[in-house]
């Protein structure tokens, strides 16, 4: 069912997305393009985080790292006068080499072990750039960063990022979905599933779940690139904690392990932040309110989505949709692979342990 | 001498309030498997809401015990959206986060942003070895030595200590005899709202909190309950003490810049190490 589904409908929609979004940088205004580009960048990052969490299972807290290592990356190249297109290509090879390094100690652990594990890398990488003032610019900064070329072209305006991200979009939801449908997406997949049954039946599980994250890492790294060119400032406060939970609840949203949902979970939620910071705004009102409005609706879709639709809105669509087909019920991968239950079969001792085990 | 005095007792001090948090982690953590993010949000909550106590007038000690309970009950209430009903483990956690935002945006919303804090019980400071010791730190000690000895007792002689433990070890079991699973999960986390709004009513007095102070007071917390596998609750204590201490001395004989990021460092060395240990099948 999953597999005609990904064959036929979606293709088809995605193809639909994919032209209405090609055209709509035309017809936005300049303010707009800013938010189009910020889609399309949290969509990359989302990708790489949702097949980590879909499919290894595992929740990382600290993407919002591999987006700044990235930019970082890109941003400290391209002063030092490197050829722009070079530091933006060299930003997700490094990202991922660092996510490759850090993945071999730190993918050892797993659930909230990884999560704290993540949260803590990205809470070091906040620490340290500061400290590091002559090359990053510290707390303060690095400015003066060149515009993007490729050979003679010079992309400057929003709508030249709106279409560099566009493609850049496209090719990595490709990927994604092709890895999904591959050996070693289905490997994945039975790796959320169970971890020790996929590794029983020969899935190679540690070396899968490295690849995963050295791609989170690439895809974040990338993003992160191009976000560098496109606001030509950088500074630390761009990457807080809650920008790697914001990743998190765009997975949430869009459905975890879903390709498509990379893009509809970064939609919704920037689109949602934006609404809420205009309504927000206004002479009368307090200037944290905008803040407090999007911390407390993304706390709320944390929890009513995990609580009352757990595949999210992707999956809840093709479930749905599903039941309209045939009767034959579909489980999209949910983060985690045990429900905590007193369940009442009599091997259920050796089950909790193999849940605290594995989760 | 006077110095290494002062980042001693300073450290111990900071990480007795860790090693309340970590506590919290893991009683919430043996009874219902479930990691509580929101932890940190428990001891921002304390702190606020003694804060807005004393300046509506209410007596210093009743303030801060009205606050505690206030975090208890708000620890209950977290307690019941995260673990009623069956929800992935992984899921809860990310549904503790989830909370940890809520109650950011509420602190944000009632508290503002900038930072808070109140004077601890009032009296004169003294001086031992020459360095210069905040009468907040007795009043610390104090507090945690008599929570972690009402908690021995509690645990060590209760029926309702030892049935508690017994949800811990085997929910099954205890099931069998007749204990409530997930009414104990909803006590802990009651207990585990306690003891993170105490910690934050004690450390308001020496660093002043803002409403965003949960994820490392939350990371904090969690690094010393690892300590103890997130199992033993007197390892957590331990724990506590040594990211207490850690943080000191790398603060005052290295950079207090470096502070952070030698703890966290030392947080994913933990669990590297603790997690090769449970591959060992030593923990389990």
């Amino acid at each position: 069912m999953i597999r005609r589904m990904h064959r036929n409908i979606p293709s088809f929609a995605s193809v639909a997305v994919g032209l209405i979004t090609l055209a709509l940088p035309l017809f936005l205004s300049s303010s707009n393009i800013e938010i189009y580009v910020n889609i399309g960048l949290y969509t990359i990052v989302v990708a790489g985080l949702s097949l980590l969490m879909g499919f290894a299972g595992q929740v990382s807290l600290g993407q919002a790292a591999f987006y700044g290592i990235g930019a970082y990356t890109a941003a400290i190249l391209a002063v030092h006068g490197w050829s722009p297109l070079v530091a933006l290509i060299a930003a997700p090879i490094a990202t991922a080499i660092l996510a490759f390094l850090i993945g071999i100690p730190l993918l050892r652990l797993k659930g909230h072990a990884l999560a704290f594990g993540t949260l803590a890398i990205q809470l070091i990488f906040l620490a340290v750039i500061p400290e590091t003032g002559a090359l990053t610019g510290g707390s303060i900064g690095l400015s003066g960063i060149p515009p993007l070329r490729i050979g003679s072209l010079e992309i400057s305006s929003g709508r030249d990022y709106a279409y560099l991200v566009w493609i850049v979009v496209v090719i990595s939801l490709i990927i994604a979905g092709n890895i999904t449908r591959s050996r070693p997406g289905r490997g994945l997949r039975a790796m959320a599933a169970s971890v020790s049954g996929a590794s029983a039946t020969g899935v190679e599980v540690e070396r899968y779940k490295l690849k995963d994250f050295t791609l989170s890492g690439a895809y974040a790294g990338i993003a992160g690139g191009i976000y560098v060119f496109f606001i030509g400032y950088l500074s630390p406060d761009a990457f807080p904690v809650i920008l790697s939970i914001e990743f998190v609840i765009m997975v949430v949203v869009g459905g975890i392990g879903t390709v498509s949902g990379a893009f509809v979970g970064a939609a919704l939620i920037t689109v949602i932040s934006q609404v809420l910071s205009t309504l927000g705004t206004g002479p009368s009102l307090p200037p944290q309110l905008p803040t407090v409005l999007s911390l407390g609706v993304y706390a709320l879709i944390l929890i009513v989505i995990l609580r009352l639709v757990p595949s999210g809105i992707i999956g809840a669509l093709s479930k749905l949709f599903n039941k309209v087909q045939s009767a034959s019920p579909v489980a999209p991968p949910v983060i985690g692979n045990s429900v905590e239950t007193v369940s009442t079969t009599d091997n259920n001792d050796k089950k909790e342990f193999t849940l605290a085990d594995e989760i | 001498m006077t110095a290494f005095v002062e980042y001693l007792l300073t450290g111990v001090s900071r990480g007795l309030v860790f090693a309340l948090l970590a506590m919290g982690f893991v009683f919430i953590y043996r009874v219902t498997r479930v990691v509580n993010f929101a932890q940190g949000a428990f001891a921002v909550f304390g702190g606020f809401i003694t804060y807005s106590l004393l300046r509506a007038g209410m007596p210093q000690g009743i303030s801060e015990l009205l606050a505690v309970i206030a975090v208890a009950l708000i620890g209950l209430v977290f307690g019941i959206i995260t673990i009623v009903g069956e929800i992935p483990l992984l899921a809860s956690l990310v549904i503790t986060i989830g909370l940890s935002i809520l109650s950011e945006a509420i602190g944000m919303l009632i508290w503002g942003t900038t930072p808070i804090t109140y004077s601890g019980l009032a009296g004169h400071d003294f001086v031992i070895f020459g360095a210069f010791i905040q009468r907040q730190y007795l009043i610390i000690g104090i507090a945690s030595l008599a929570v972690f000895v009402g908690l021995v007792y509690v645990f060590g002689r209760t029926y309702f200590g030892k049935a508690m433990s017994a949800c811990a070890s085997n929910p099954y079991a205890a099931t069998l005899s007749g204990i409530n699973v997930k009414r104990m999960g909803f006590i802990a986390f009651m207990l585990g709202g306690a003891l993170g709004g105490l910690a934050g009513v004690l450390i308001t007095p020496l660093s002043p909190i803002t409403y965003n102070a949960d994820v490392s007071l939350a990371i904090t917390g969690f690094a010393a309950a690892i300590v103890g596998g997130l199992a033993s609750p007197g390892l957590a204590v331990v724990g506590g003490l040594v990211f207490g201490i850690v943080e000191q001395f790398v603060a005052g004989y290295w950079s207090p810049s470096n502070e952070t990021a030698v703890a966290l460092a030392l947080l994913v060395v933990l669990l590297l190490w603790q997690s090769r240990w449970v591959r060992l099948g030593g923990l389990e």
